[in-house]
């Protein structure tokens, strides 16, 4: 095994210190001379028009410097998700929403924005708004928002009623025959409800405009270059006009800001163009909940045909998810349900068909799993159901079926390496799957079960957004290391893991390496954070730049010491000449050479440019639960997540990642959904309404690492940050049954859901 | 609007501040002395983002009104320790993998920092009851726990 000296190492993370000790700014922290604060007026109604708007009131207001409506701000159509900047030809991105328009279409939805020297006064201004009404009627479920006697709420849908974009299909082998030549058929359709991502750092930004037009806009977005086009093409400035840098740090992502954070980057430069100041916009936790995109509720249908000998044969895969008001990420999200959902298992005859339904509720986008989870949770139900049916082990009948490297699939990559049967033989052997069906006794209360689910998910975004890196490594003069990486740091580690990977390549101590991140003005073009790429794709550059730098130092090193290049190797910061014996220890150190270039007018520069591959995670969830049959309470005892990461560069950041997906995999399973009621307003807009799961839910988690070598990775290494909640409340949903007897085929299994199905059966 | 002068102790230090009736001690901190340590997540006391320790007792402090401070001795995260003196808490959590976005991190601390002042052995359930109120939506709160326990463990010796 190759011996590293920095990666594979849980060493301290390089934001540790800034954040322990309260002194790492968020976007949320920053305060510019003379800045103002922004407040936007939002819809009481789900859909309506407006016919007149009198801002007169709130502009005499004193402190209030400007006020944004549609009659006053762009009218350009835009989509607040990354979708705009990178849908792949020869798609359309669907630009479907201005600033402010004079339509709303869900409760929360953008009337005006008032830029005030206080947030009090900017508040007390948006009462002074009048605003007239015309309302429109509403429809709040996917379904019902297809009929022909449903409002239409955009009006440019080609693909049918309310349906945004181009419907995904994806056929593999031949269904109807696979259908045929079938033994046990089970088809079921399952609900997944809308939940919310609820990262801790609400939606923010900083805008300020000079007065030559340069726009600077400090976010809490994941994908700062993405969102720096979106703005120029929202204010028709050049990109170069446009910068756009976190905090630098995000509190936190799942999703919610591929793109823009909401509309607080557009809202805060229309004010700040206005009032000529800065101007700060930051969403409060309702706004946040009500009016930043959610992850797609809907229905997923799947009909799946084995042999007798459990050898699937063909599946028949169906999604219709929940746009909201808006399309945000509603292409590519009923895409990658349907890609993932064909992936895991080798099916010689497959068919996906699906696509988003517009609705007059809060726009659905991307949230971690991006439709993998709603996919997984339907199929291993329905595997599970399966391997009743034809009575064989669960376990045996995934091992039987699962996709093993070099196996043909619908994806437009290779499946290159799968730890999954090594994921689930561990995660059995962790949860102690011979106790299934032997933990229960006649009469007994408490009903315990165990259950399991597994799925894959990818490594970037390729094919289903365009998906390219470049980072620079720009070795000091004293021989420490500046790397420079477009991708933000939301939490999960990327400013270590980085430094990580360009240390391991130059043969330099993490404590030489410093990074740049975030930044669209002093970085090279990334996509950013999403799609669990960031250390699989930008980490390919960032190696790909640094292996640059060291061929230069390498080669000016071989002049310097004269030897030939390929007998020189980089260490701890020195040079030496390989295989050399004590007579002959020719060696300089990193410092030295860098200077000595220095002094002769040259400096190591690496480009990394790359175009990544995409390569599969796996993993394997096992839950043991207890149902309590007086109160219908579900309560996980034990979560076990075994994940095939190709290679952990940092493992307790990896741990990490399992341990928090796994909890967030619990709340979709058991807790967490928001929900309208009849006038279109959500009912669980607070963290409080909203049941997330606090310290005191925490079951025993077991995060295992698997490491089936990528080729395609850098060092090895795999996506893992969205997998960890993929096949979670399958695995919850699997248990339950084998507790009680009885299938949910809608989430959350709450309490009151199952002291219901407790009475029902019995 | 008439203001009133807040006098407390804050980390130590006695401070003066001029502030409004309706200003709540999270906006005199991050608004008035520019400590942003101390995040606001929600402003309704649902997050724990923003706790403080008020007279030894862990506070949300968007819900203490800021005149609800006077004579006070608060701590923020600014003051239980520096990169040189780390709270034993600190380490910890750094060196334990219990900081992910960080936004949930200081309050998380002081959270725990009231429970070892007074329990400096805490079992898994009172640490648990003493987070009960700060949300993590990272970490699972696996590690978080173990470094509660950790820092517990090394004040033991």
């Amino acid at each position: 095994m190759k011996v590293y000296n920095v990666i594979g190492k849980s060493v301290r993370r390089l934001d540790a210190m800034e954040k322990a000790t309260g002194t790492g700014t968020f976007t949320t922290d920053l305060y510019l001379p003379g800045m103002l604060y922004g407040k936007v007026l939002r819809s009481p109604y789900p859909h309506a028009r407006i016919t007149s708007i009198d801002t007169s009131e709130a502009e005499k207001l004193p402190g209030v410097q400007a006020v944004a409506t549609y009659k006053n701000t762009p009218r350009v159509k835009f989509n607040t998700s990354a979708t705009m900047t990178t849908t792949v030809p020869n798609m359309e991105p669907v630009l479907d929403q201005y600033i402010f328009d004079n339509v709303v279409r869900y409760v929360g939805d953008e009337v005006a924005a008032v830029a005030a020297t206080s947030e009090k006064i900017a508040e007390a201004a948006l009462k002074l708004i009048k605003v007239e009404y015309e309302l429109l009627p509403a429809v709040y479920d996917p379904l019902e928002a297809m009929k022909a006697e449903s409002p239409v709420i955009h009006d440019e849908c080609h693909e049918g009623k309310n349906i945004p974009g181009d419907i995904v299909k994806i056929p593999f082998g031949d269904i109807e025959k696979g259908f045929t030549a079938c033994d046990a058929i089970i088809e079921e359709t399952f609900k997944v409800p809308i939940v919310k991502q609820v990262q801790m750092e609400t939606q923010a930004a900083v805008a300020q405009v000079n007065p030559n037009g340069k726009i600077t806009v400090w976010s809490s977005t994941q994908t700062p270059h993405p969102s720096r086009m979106i703005l120029a093409h929202v204010f028709s400035v050049p990109f170069s006009k446009v910068r756009v840098l976190g905090g630098p740090y995000v509190g936190g992502g799942f999703g919610v800001r591929i793109g823009l954070s909401a509309k607080a980057e557009p809202i805060a430069v229309a004010l700040a163009m206005k009032a000529k100041k800065p101007v700060k916009v930051i969403y409060n936790r309702k706004e946040d909940f009500i009016a930043s995109d959610v992850r797609h509720g809907g229905y997923v249908t799947v009909k799946l045909g084995a042999k007798k000998d459990g050898t699937f044969h063909a599946m028949d895969l169906k999604g219709i998810l929940n746009a909201g008001a808006y399309c945000s990420f509603s292409c590519e999200t009923p895409g990658v349900l349907g890609a993932m959902g064909l992936s895991v298992y080798r099916v010689p005859n497959q068919y996906y068909y699906g696509h988003s339904v517009y609705t007059n509720t809060t726009p659905a986008g991307a949230m971690r799993g991006f439709g993998n989870p709603q996919a997984m949770y339907a199929i291993e139900s329905t595997v599970d159901m399966m391997a009743e049916k034809l009575g064989i082990d669960p376990i045996q009948l995934r091992l039987k079926n699962i996709m093993q490297a070099g196996d043909p699939w619908c994806l437009p990559y290779p499946c290159n390496s799968s730890g999954l049967a090594e994921c689930i033989e561990k995660g059995a052997a962790s949860i102690g799957w011979e106790r299934r069906g032997k933990l229960n006794r006649p009469g007994t209360k408490i009903l315990r079960g165990i259950g399991l689910g597994v799925g894959s998910h990818v490594s970037n975004a390729w094919p289903f957004c365009v998906d390219y890196d470049n980072a620079y490594v720009t070795v000091q003069q004293d021989g420490s290391v500046l790397l420079a990486s477009g991708v933000p740091d939301i939490g999960t580690g990327t400013s270590t893991s980085l430094p990580q990977l360009a240390a391991e390549v130059l043969g330099v101590s993490l404590e030489q390496v410093s990074l740049t991140f975030g930044d669209t003005e002093t970085t090279p073009f990334d996509i950013g954070s999403h799609a669990s790429r960031t250390l699989y794709a930008a980490g390919t550059a960032v190696v790909a730049a640094a292996n640059d730098a060291r061929k230069q130092i390498l080669e000016y090193a071989a002049e310097y010491l004269e030897v030939a290049p390929e007998n020189l190797e980089l260490k701890d910061s020195i040079i030496y000449v390989t295989g050399q014996d004590e007579s002959n220890t020719k060696q300089v150190s990193l410092k030295e050479l860098t200077y000595y270039a220095h002094l002769h007018n040259k400096q190591f520069i690496g480009v990394g440019r790359i175009v990544p591959e995409n390569a599969p995670p796996w993993e394997a969830h096992f839950a043991e639960v207890e149902v309590n049959t007086d109160t219908g309470q579900v309560k996980v005892v034990k979560l076990t997540a075994a994940h095939d990461v190709g290679k952990a560069i940092h493992p307790a950041i990896v741990e990490g990642q399992i341990e928090g997906g796994a909890l967030q995999g619990i709340g979709y399973a058991l807790s967490e959904e928001i929900k309208y009621n009849e006038k279109g307003k959500q009912l669980h807009d607070s963290i409080h309404k909203y049941m997330l799961p606090t310290a005191e839910d925490v079951p025993e988690i077991e995060a295992i690492i698997v490491e089936a070598n990528e080729r395609s990775g850098p060092f090895g290494a795999k996506g893992v940050g969205e997998t960890s909640l993929v096949p979670t409340a399958g695995a919850i949903a699997n248990a339950v049954y084998n507790a009680t007897g009885i299938r949910f085929k809608e989430i959350p299994i709450t309490e009151e859901k199952m002291y219901r199905a407790l009475r029902k059966k019995a | 609007m008439s203001t009133k002068t807040l006098r407390f102790n804050l980390n130590g230090e006695v401070k003066e501040v001029a502030v409004s009736p309706s200003d709540m001690l999270l906006d005199v901190l991050r608004d008035k002395l520019n400590l942003t340590g101390t995040k606001k997540g929600c402003g309704k006391g649902e997050c724990g983002a923003c706790t403080v320790i008020m007279n030894g007792e862990a506070v949300n402090s968007c819900l203490v009104p800021a005149m609800k401070a006077m004579d006070a001795e608060i701590e923020t995260i600014e003051g239980i320790g520096s990169p040189e003196r780390l709270h034993p808490l600190q380490e910890a959590f750094m060196d334990l993998g219990a900081i992910q976005c960080g936004f949930c991190t200081p309050g998380m601390i002081m959270s725990s920092k009231a429970l070892l002042d007074k329990n400096p052995n805490p079992g898994k359930q009172e640490v648990r009851e003493a987070i009960s109120g700060n949300i993590c939506r990272c970490t699972g709160y696996v590690k978080i726990e173990e470094a509660i326990l950790a820092a517990a463990n090394k004040n033991k010796r």
